[in-house]
Formats: structure tokens, C-alpha cells, sequence
């Protein structure tokens, strides 16, 4: 399964032999167990104390800025013409 | 020798629960790699419960009550037949298949239903083993139907009615209905709740393998309805929440209820384990489309750049919808449907062309500059765009060689007005686009 | 409940009489006592036991044996070369003059062949006067009418092969063969449907309403045209005609088949509501019929290509009544009877499982869906519809979903008719938000596939108040800021959660 988990796939693996066949212990959109049942809050994603503040560096506006505004303006202008033109 | 009746005395003086879970699992453990083997040899069919009865409970202890005693004999007497079955898989002509070993494993999984029932009343604190049990009941069951399936299609040509998809997932199924008896009792009493989580997930996984999702809404209203009776969710162990705040994300996604899709993968995002990449993968598989459709917001660099795969998936999309590069975007979308359409997350991400239109009308805006600045006020961007405009940037966005129809571009226009990601109005037979001059024609993207 | 002529015996003596009066149900039950019925159907391999007979290809489930079989003598399997009787036979069958215009070549060879299996099978080959026996057409004839006539039929058929000619050429007359050979829209219009479907524009009103003839509508009306067209082309592989069902066992079916067919062209104009089975007593009886045929074939495990057809037609009859209900226990079924490759039209029936889950807004299911289109699927005109259908309105592309509602393959545009007015709302109360400043009527008939100005207004009218509508410089305009909150909460009512009878 996953090769990130070891103890998980430790696990998996000394199961009986049957257990081995790939088909469903790979499917891959199965959220696995975790190894362990708990763990501390500095093991967790969002460590304690990061509150909000991690969260904005991984999350961004859906705009582009305007460097190149110039030259869509241009690009806009010949299309503009080109519309015209065939209308 | 089998040092399972000690480990069993041990453990359950010590009232662990995983301990004694771990002793009903059908697997060997490094320190014991002959451990299934060595038990089974430890008795015979005629004799095994006798010697059961004598061994777990040697010298009266543990003391437990005579009901209780029982229910132990018998689940590792169930335990120890199905070890029998395991142990023979291999060798041929015995008629051990995956299908026995499921069945023998459900006798397990019975063996303890009976014994939390109240007259033989096992104590709160050997609930792990329920839930180890169940775990790989499913397991079993999954490769019961794969056998099934196989042999099945060996001898397809002589079926006039090969299974349907009811019968593919027969042993699965009929694991779900062990497991849900299993969640009916774990809440019996206080220290059982602390089983509601896990057996929850454990049916939410089984549900979702056997494609009923829709059974999960029991599981939820089952939940809700004993919430107030139930610890905080805080006071779990965070592999039970994580796993269920996933489940319960991924079902209100399904039911494209983003926003709260959204609530529950940031929780468990935030709680999962930061070794747990898999399992954090596949939560922002999911946030991911919940954040584009809630929030309009893109993963970061640094969000995917852990993840190559999810990287692979996004990068491309949330380039183009940045650049309002609709041919882009649309390439992408089918570049990546399979995927897309496998893991259901499809439909989400399709809503992101509304945000790379959103962006290309934007550019329009922009690129349309300022009035004639009127003596000493402050610039105001060109508010009336012609529709024309817009038809010539969706000729650039959709790379259209011939014409654009005006009407679809009205279309576009006026669902971008009536989903508030553009302010302002057309004047249809002016030929223009009346844009909010208030700095807000794009609501939130600063123009 | 003998003592009388039961009304369905009365109407087929008087064909022009088409109100039929609603059956009590006490009257059908002896329709469905399907003793012979499973008997006929339980084997269906029984044809293979007879090895030396010419065996006809195409079709699974065997002749019914005669109720006494003869003792079956093997010197009787001179086969090879026909007799000059049987001969002479087939040479009517094939006559110019002898063409059934209902029936088509393909249908009445099949049952030609089935006809001189049977005989053969049965060692009836010399007993039999073929000079006098009644043409395969004439007899595919009777066996349409007698399902709309006589449901006692309904012991499905072995009865009424060799029925004598003067029974069939009565039989005959009581067909509508006459409306048959009508160009289906024409049949259509002879009836007078719902309002809201009336092809009116009377030229009157419509100049009043219209300021220009713009080319947008004549080619709305060219796509509408084309749609009826589409639909005679597109189902016609879809018809029974196929080779999978020459059976006499099966002879009502077809029967109603081609009742439906010629239905199928409700988009041209209204059907006829005088067509016996779309009554509601003749609805609700045919339905009990397919669902006690689709009982039949449950209990006793018959999946074949017959089982396909069964529930095929009747996913197709529910679809015109718009039972859902019933409608999606077949397609239920059908998906898995697909899936074993019995043959039938999967990719008819896709399609219209796509547009059934837009209409229930079933996203889990249209995920699914999508999950198992192929790529081959997606070549085929109806699915790639479908799936354009369901992205236009995914991306409240109303402009795109108009045009494909007016260009709907098949029986689509019954599922279609059921979103249509939902989205109609949902684009108008985009548009009356978009167009404050309000909007020619004009414009919405022809973005919102509307026939006429005149349609398109009243269904305004029927969700706003009369204000949201005025007349400015001889045209009709729709003032968007008085209809904007009607519209809208028209629309919140129209998508509340679709319930179905029978979904599951």
C-alpha cells in the first residue's frame, strides 16, 4: 500500500497469503488506517499555535495581476477588428 | 506451545483493550512469526473448547462471571477454527477457499456480537476487539468476492446470468451486516462509546467499497441523533476523527454540499497525521475542488508540492483558470476526465471555467483603461464595455476561428451578473456591458 | 362478470369507436393468467432439441410446442427441398400485391421462417393447406390488433398462428393500417393535446407579437423540423422490426409496439389522445400486463434478448406517459441486463439515464454514469447528447441547452419535457437579473426555446404578475424588475427535490 506508513504496510504484509493479492489492498482511494490511534498535536498537520496562519500561504486568489494587460489590450484590439470585420 | 492463553491472562489483567485485540487477528507478529500455527496445534476440534476453558482461565483467573467465561471460549474457539482454515488455504483438495475463511471469520465476529449482548456482558474496555474483528471481516469479505469473481469468469461461457452487481459484493455485503450489528451495540453503555468512531468508519469504508453510499445517511442521522449523549469529538484519538471528519467530507461532497464538504476535510486536514501522506492526499483530493468551488481560492505551490500526483491533477487546471485560458482549461478537463470522473470530483472542478471566464471578462475590463480623468478626481476605470468587446476575448480564450455568436456570450455574461462574479448589467440593445463603478465590477479580485 | 361482451371485444368489432371505456379491473384478470405463457417461455433452448430442423437464427426462445405434441416422427425431416405448396407459399408471401404497408419485409420474413419451422418442428408440413394459409404480414397484422382488441390473447400466443383466413381478413379491417401510412406528425395532429403544446401560431397573433421574422426563428423552426425528422430515423432501429422478435410469443408486444411508434412523434404536434392504450384505463392495463410479463421473466430467471425487448418497450411506454416510476425500474433492470450483452439498444438507454438523473438531480448518480461512458459511448449521437445536456446546464449555459432541447435524439425529449420549464425559470431569473433594464420577448422565445412569443408568455404569466409584461413601441418586453422575484421564487419551487415513485 502506501510506502509512507511503514508500520501499515508492515502489517498488510504478514498477513496471510491470500491477503497479498494487489486488487483491493492497492486501491488507491481507500483512506488507510493510520499506524497509530493518536497522536500529539505537533504530529498533526496544523501543529497547535499555527492557528489560521498556516492556512493562508496554501490557499490563492484565482486571478492573474496585470503584468501582461498590455499585451492582451493589443491582442484585444486586433480580435475587436477582426469581430467587426466579419460581422 | 501457544502463548496465547498467557498473552490472554496478561492482557486482560492489564485491561487492554489493543492487547486483546491483538490476539484475535489473523496475522503473525514478528516476535511470534509461528503464532497462528503453534495455537491451532494447541488443541483439536473435539476438545478445543475444554481446553480453552482451561487454559484462558487457569487457576480461576482472570475471574470473570460464568456468562463471560463462556463468551471467551467461545470467540476463540471461533478464532481458533478460523486460524485452522487459514492455515490450510494453501494446500490443495481441502476445500479451503477465501470464501471459507470468510465464513469461519463471521463465526469470529458473531462469537463477540453475542458476547457484548447484555447477558454475557464483556466489559467496555475489550471494545477494541470489536473492532479488529470487524476490520478484517471486511478484508476477508473482499477477498471472498474476488474469488468469487474470478472463478466466475472462468466459466463465464456457460453462465446464461452472470452475477450482477448486487452479487459481486455478496460476502461484502454480508460484512456490512455484521459490522452494522456492531455499531448498534457499541454505544450501549458510556465507555462503548468510545467504539462509535471506529465502527462508523469501518461501515463508512464498507459502504462506500460496495458502492452504497447512500446507506452512510443512516450511520450520520444514527449519529447525530446520540450526540449529546457522546464525548466531545475533541476527546477521541485523532485517527477516529480524522478517518470520520474524511468520510462524513466526502459524502456531503458527493451531494455537492461543498460548504460543508469544505468544514469537515479542513478539520480533518488540519488533525491528520503529517506522516500520513496517503491519507493527506486523498483529503485534498477533495478540499481541493471544495476551496475552487466555495471560495474560488487555488492550491498553492507550496500546498501541492508535497504531492506530485495531486500536483499533476491541479497544476495544469489552476493555471489555466488563472490565465482565462478557456481552450486551456477545457484541455485540461479532458486530459484529466478519467481521473476526474473515477475519483467524482468532476463536477467541481468543472465549475471552475465560470472562474477562468470570470478572469478573461476581467482582463477586458481592465484592458478598457480609464476615463478622461475629470479635473482633480481620482481615475475611474471604463465602465461600459461594449458586448463586442467581450465576444472578441472569447474569441482569444476559446482560440475561435470563426464566429462567436453574441447571444452565447450574453449567455456567459449573465450568469457570471447572477452568480455576483460580475457586477453590473447588460443593455442589450445598446450593444453594452454597464460594469458597477464602485470598484467592484469583480467582486473580491481588487478591480 | 362472462355475462357481457367485455369492452375491449366491443371495440375491436367497431374500430372507429376509439373511447374506450376504463376497464374495471375484475375484467382483466383473465388476461394475465400466464399458465401457457410460461410455458413457452420457461424453455428457451427448446429449438436446439430439435437439431435437424432449420433452426432460425436471431432469436433465443422457442416455438411453443403445439398443446398435444405429435409423436415426433424422424422420417418426416425431408427438409432439404420445399414442396411446390410450400413453395408457392413463400412466392405470395413476397408479392408485390401481398406488402402490408405496417409490416416491412424484414419483420414478415422472420415470421415466414418462423411459421415453416413450426410446421416442420411439429411434422404439420403436409397437413397443412398452404395455399390457404394466411400471409406472415396478415398474421404479424392480427397479432397487433388482437392485443388492442383481446386481451385474452395474452396467453401470448400460440394460439393464432394458424388461425383461419376469414378470422384474419376480419381481423384486418379492424386495424388501423389506413392511419398507419399517415406520416406520423399528420396522425399526431389530428388530435388536440395540452395547451401549452399547441403548435398555434395563428399568423395573426403572431405579427402582432412579432416585430421581425428574424432568421434565429426560422432556423429554430428548421432544428424543429429536424427533430421530428430525427426522431422517424432514430427510432426505427429502435422499433421491433429487429430480428430478435418474430415470435408469435410475442405477437402482442409487437402489437404495441407499433401503437408506440407511432407516438413516438408527440414533439411534431400532439398525439392522438383517441389512440386506445394512451387512455388511462388502457395505460394502466398494458402496464399491468408488461409488469406481469417482467414478473414472469424475474421468477422464472429468463434473461435474454427477449427480456431486454420486454422491458425495453415498456421503459419506452413509461417514458411516454411519463410514469417515472416505472420508467426507472426498467432502466434499473435494463442496466444490468446490458451488462450480460443480450443484445437490445444500450446506448439508446444510456442516454436516457443521463437525462433521467439531470432530471432528478441525482449527482452521485450522474458520477457513476459518467464514470462508465466509454469512449465508444461517447460516439453515439444520443449519449454525446445527453452528456452535452448535461454540461450546458451544469454551466448555466442556457443558450447551448435550448438548442439541444430542440435537437433531441429518440424518445430523449419526454425527459427532456420534464426540466424544460425548470430551466426555463432558472434562465430567466439569471436573465432578469443580467437585463435590468428588461428584455424583448423575442429574445426569450428564441433563447429559451419557446414555439411563439405567444408561449413564451403565457408561461411568463403563468409564474408572474400581469405587470412583468408590457407592450413599448409594438413589441412585447418582458420588464425584468417586476418579474424578477416571481421568477425566482418559481424557480426555488421547481427545483425543491424531484420524488419519484419507484426510484430507489
Amino acid at each position: 500500500m502506501s510506502n509512507t506508513a511503514p508500520s501499515q504496510a508492515k502489517a498488510e504484509s504478514d498477513q496471510p497469503q491470500q491477503q497479498q493479492k494487489p486488487q483491493v489492498l492497492e486501491e488507491d482511494d481507500e483512506f488507510e488506517d493510520f499506524p497509530v490511534e493518536d497522536w500529539p498535536q505537533e504530529e498533526a498537520e496544523q501543529a497547535s499555535g499555527a492557528a489560521n496562519g498556516g492556512n493562508e500561504h496554501l490557499w490563492e486568489e484565482s486571478w492573474d495581476d496585470d503584468d501582461a494587460a498590455e499585451d492582451f489590450s493589443k491582442q484585444l484590439k486586433e480580435e475587436l477588428k477582426k469581430v467587426e470585420a466579419s460581422s | 506451545m501457544s502463548f496465547l492463553p498467557d498473552e490472554f491472562r496478561t492482557a486482560y489483567s492489564n485491561r487492554s483493550g489493543p492487547n486483546l485485540a491483538a490476539l484475535l487477528t489473523p496475522i503473525a507478529t514478528p516476535n511470534d512469526p509461528d503464532r497462528l500455527r503453534s495455537f491451532h496445534n494447541f488443541s483439536n476440534a473435539d476438545y478445543v473448547k475444554e481446553d480453552l476453558g482451561a487454559c484462558l482461565f487457569k487457576n480461576k483467573k482472570p475471574r470473570v462471571s460464568h456468562a463471560e467465561k463462556n463468551a471467551w471460549v467461545d470467540i476463540f474457539a471461533a478464532y481458533w477454527e478460523a486460524v485452522g482454515e487459514l492455515l490450510e488455504l494453501d494446500i490443495p483438495n481441502l476445500g479451503v477457499t477465501p470464501v471459507t475463511i470468510f465464513v469461519a471469520w463471521k463465526k469470529v465476529a458473531n462469537a463477540l456480537i453475542r458476547g457484548y449482548s447484555a447477558s454475557s456482558g464483556l466489559p467496555a474496555w475489550t471494545l477494541p476487539c470489536l473492532y479488529s474483528v470487524g476490520k478484517y471481516l471486511r478484508i476477508f469479505a473482499i477477498n471472498a468476492d474476488l474469488h468469487v469473481a474470478s472463478q466466475e469468469s472462468s466459466a463465464l461461457d456457460f453462465q446464461e446470468d452472470v452475477a450482477a452487481d448486487s452479487e459481486k459484493n455478496a460476502n461484502l455485503e454480508e460484512a456490512a451486516r455484521v459490522i452494522n450489528r456492531m455499531f448498534t451495540l457499541a454505544p450501549i453503555e458510556e465507555s462503548r462509546k468510545w467504539g462509535i468512531y471506529n465502527t462508523t468508519n469501518l461501515l463508512f469504508k464498507t459502504y462506500f467499497k460496495i458502492n452504497s453510499v447512500g446507506l452512510t445517511k443512516n450511520l450520520i442521522r444514527a449519529i447525530n441523533a446520540q450526540s449529546d449523549d457522546l464525548p466531545p469529538l475533541e476527546a477521541f484519538p485523532k485517527s477516529h476523527i480524522v478517518t470520520f471528519k474524511y468520510y462524513l467530507g466526502v459524502i456531503h461532497f458527493l451531494d455537492e454540499n461543498y460548504a460543508e464538504a469544505e468544514e469537515h476535510l479542513t478539520s480533518a486536514w488540519r488533525l491528520c497525521n503529517r506522516h500520513a501522506v496517503k491519507n493527506q492526499e486523498l483529503i485534498l483530493t477533495y478540499l481541493i475542488p471544495c476551496h475552487l468551488v466555495t471560495t474560488h481560492t487555488l492550491p498553492s505551490e507550496r500546498l501541492l508540492s508535497p504531492f506530485p500526483r495531486l500536483e499533476r491533477l491541479f497544476r495544469p487546471l489552476s493555471n489555466c483558470i488563472r490565465k482565462g485560458d478557456l481552450v486551456g482549461f477545457d484541455k485540461a478537463m479532458s486530459a484529466g476526465e478519467e481521473e476526474f470522473v473515477k475519483r467524482r470530483i468532476y463536477l467541481p472542478l468543472e465549475r471552475g471555467r465560470d472562474i477562468a471566464l470570470r478572469n478573461l471578462c476581467r482582463k477586458v475590463f481592465v484592458a478598457g483603461g480609464f476615463e478622461e480623468p475629470k479635473d482633480g478626481q481620482a481615475p475611474v476605470r471604463r465602465t461600459r464595455v461594449p458586448v463586442a468587446e467581450f465576444v472578441a476575448a472569447l474569441r482569444i480564450g476559446t482560440h475561435a476561428l470563426g464566429r462567436v455568436d453574441t447571444d452565447v456570450v450574453e449567455c456567459h455574461l449573465t450568469n457570471l451578473i447572477y452568480k455576483g462574479l460580475m457586477k453590473g448589467y447588460i443593455a442589450r440593445e445598446r450593444g453594452i456591458v454597464v460594469l458597477s463603478k464602485k470598484n467592484d465590477a469583480f467582486p473580491g479580485t481588487g478591480v | 362478470m362472462n355475462s357481457s361482451i367485455p369492452p375491449w371485444r366491443a371495440t375491436a368489432s367497431a374500430p372507429s369507436e376509439m373511447t374506450t371505456p376504463v376497464l374495471p379491473n375484475t375484467a382483466l384478470t383473465p388476461a394475465y393468467i400466464p399458465v401457457q405463457a410460461r410455458r413457452s417461455l420457461a424453455h428457451p433452448t427448446q429449438h436446439h432439441n430439435t437439431a435437424t430442423q432449420p433452426a432460425p437464427t436471431g432469436y433465443g426462445y422457442a416455438q411453443p410446442p403445439p398443446p398435444p405434441p405429435p409423436t415426433a416422427a424422424p422420417e418426416s425431416r425431408s427438409r432439404t427441398g420445399f414442396t411446390p405448396a410450400v413453395r408457392r407459399y413463400v412466392q405470395r408471401c413476397f408479392a408485390p400485391e401481398n406488402q402490408v404497408s405496417s409490416v416491412d419485409s424484414k419483420e414478415m420474413q422472420e415470421k415466414l421462417r418462423s411459421v415453416i419451422t413450426a410446421a416442420a418442428e411439429d411434422n404439420r408440413m403436409h397437413l397443412i393447406d398452404w395455399d390457404r394459409m394466411i400471409l406472415p404480414q396478415v398474421m404479424i397484422q392480427n397479432e397487433r390488433n388482437k392485443i388492442l382488441a383481446n386481451p385474452d390473447v395474452s396467453n401470448w400466443g400460440s394460439s393464432g398462428q394458424f388461425s383461419t383466413t376469414t378470422d384474419a381478413s376480419r381481423k384486418r379491417k379492424s386495424t388501423n393500417v389506413d392511419k398507419t401510412d399517415l406520416p406520423p406528425w399528420r396522425q399526431a395532429n389530428q388530435g388536440n393535446r395540452t395547451e401549452d403544446r399547441s403548435t398555434y401560431p395563428s399568423t395573426e397573433k403572431r405579427a402582432r407579437m412579432t416585430t421581425d421574422d428574424s432568421s434565429k426563428s426560422k432556423a429554430n423552426l428548421e432544428m424543429r423540423k429536424k427533430r421530428f425528422e430525427g426522431t422517424v430515423n432514430s427510432t426505427t432501429p429502435t422499433t421491433p422490426t429487429t430480428p430478435a422478435e418474430p415470435q408469435p410469443a410475442i405477437g402482442p408486444v409487437i402489437g404495441r409496439c407499433e401503437t408506440l411508434e407511432k407516438n413516438y412523434f408527440r414533439l411534431t404536434a400532439p398525439p392522438n389522445p383517441d389512440t386506445k392504450w394512451k387512455q388511462q384505463g388502457n395505460y394502466t392495463y398494458i402496464c399491468d400486463q408488461f409488469k406481469s410479463l417482467r414478473q414472469d421473466l424475474v421468477v422464472q430467471h429468463i434473461e435474454n434478448d427477449f427480456t431486454v425487448n420486454v422491458y425495453e418497450l415498456h421503459a419506452r411506454i413509461a417514458l411516454e406517459k411519463g410514469d417515472l416510476g416505472e420508467y426507472n425500474q426498467c432502466q434499473t433492470r435494463l442496466r444490468r441486463l446490458y451488462a450480460q450483452k443480450l443484445g437490445g439498444h444500450p446506448t439508446e438507454f444510456k442516454a436516457y439515464r443521463i437525462l433521467y438523473f439531470i432530471y432528478t438531480r441525482n449527482w452521485t448518480a450522474i458520477n457513476d454514469t459518467l464514470a462508465e461512458i466509454t469512449a465508444e459511448d461517447k460516439k453515439n449521437a444520443a449519449v454525446s447528447h445527453a452528456l452535452e445536456v448535461r454540461s450546458a446546464l451544469a454551466m448555466g449555459n442556457y443558450h447551448r441547452f435550448f438548442q439541444l432541447y430542440l435537437d433531441t435524439p429518440n424518445m430523449g425529449a419526454y425527459l427532456m419535457d420534464m426540466f424544460v420549464d425548470r430551466e426555463r425559470l432558472s434562465a430567466l431569473a439569471a436573465m432578469c437579473k443580467a437585463y435590468k433594464l428588461g428584455l424583448e420577448l423575442r429574445f426569450i422565445t428564441e433563447e429559451l426555446g419557446f414555439e411563439s412569443d405567444e408561449q413564451a408568455a403565457r408561461f411568463i404569466l403563468g409564474n408572474c404578475p400581469v405587470e412583468a409584461l408590457e407592450e413599448k413601441n409594438g413589441s412585447v418586453r418582458l420588464v425584468t424588475e417586476k418579474a424578477a422575484n416571481s421568477i425566482e421564487r418559481g424557480k426555488a419551487e421547481a427545483f425543491r427535490v424531484v420524488d419519484i415513485k419507484g426510484q430507489i
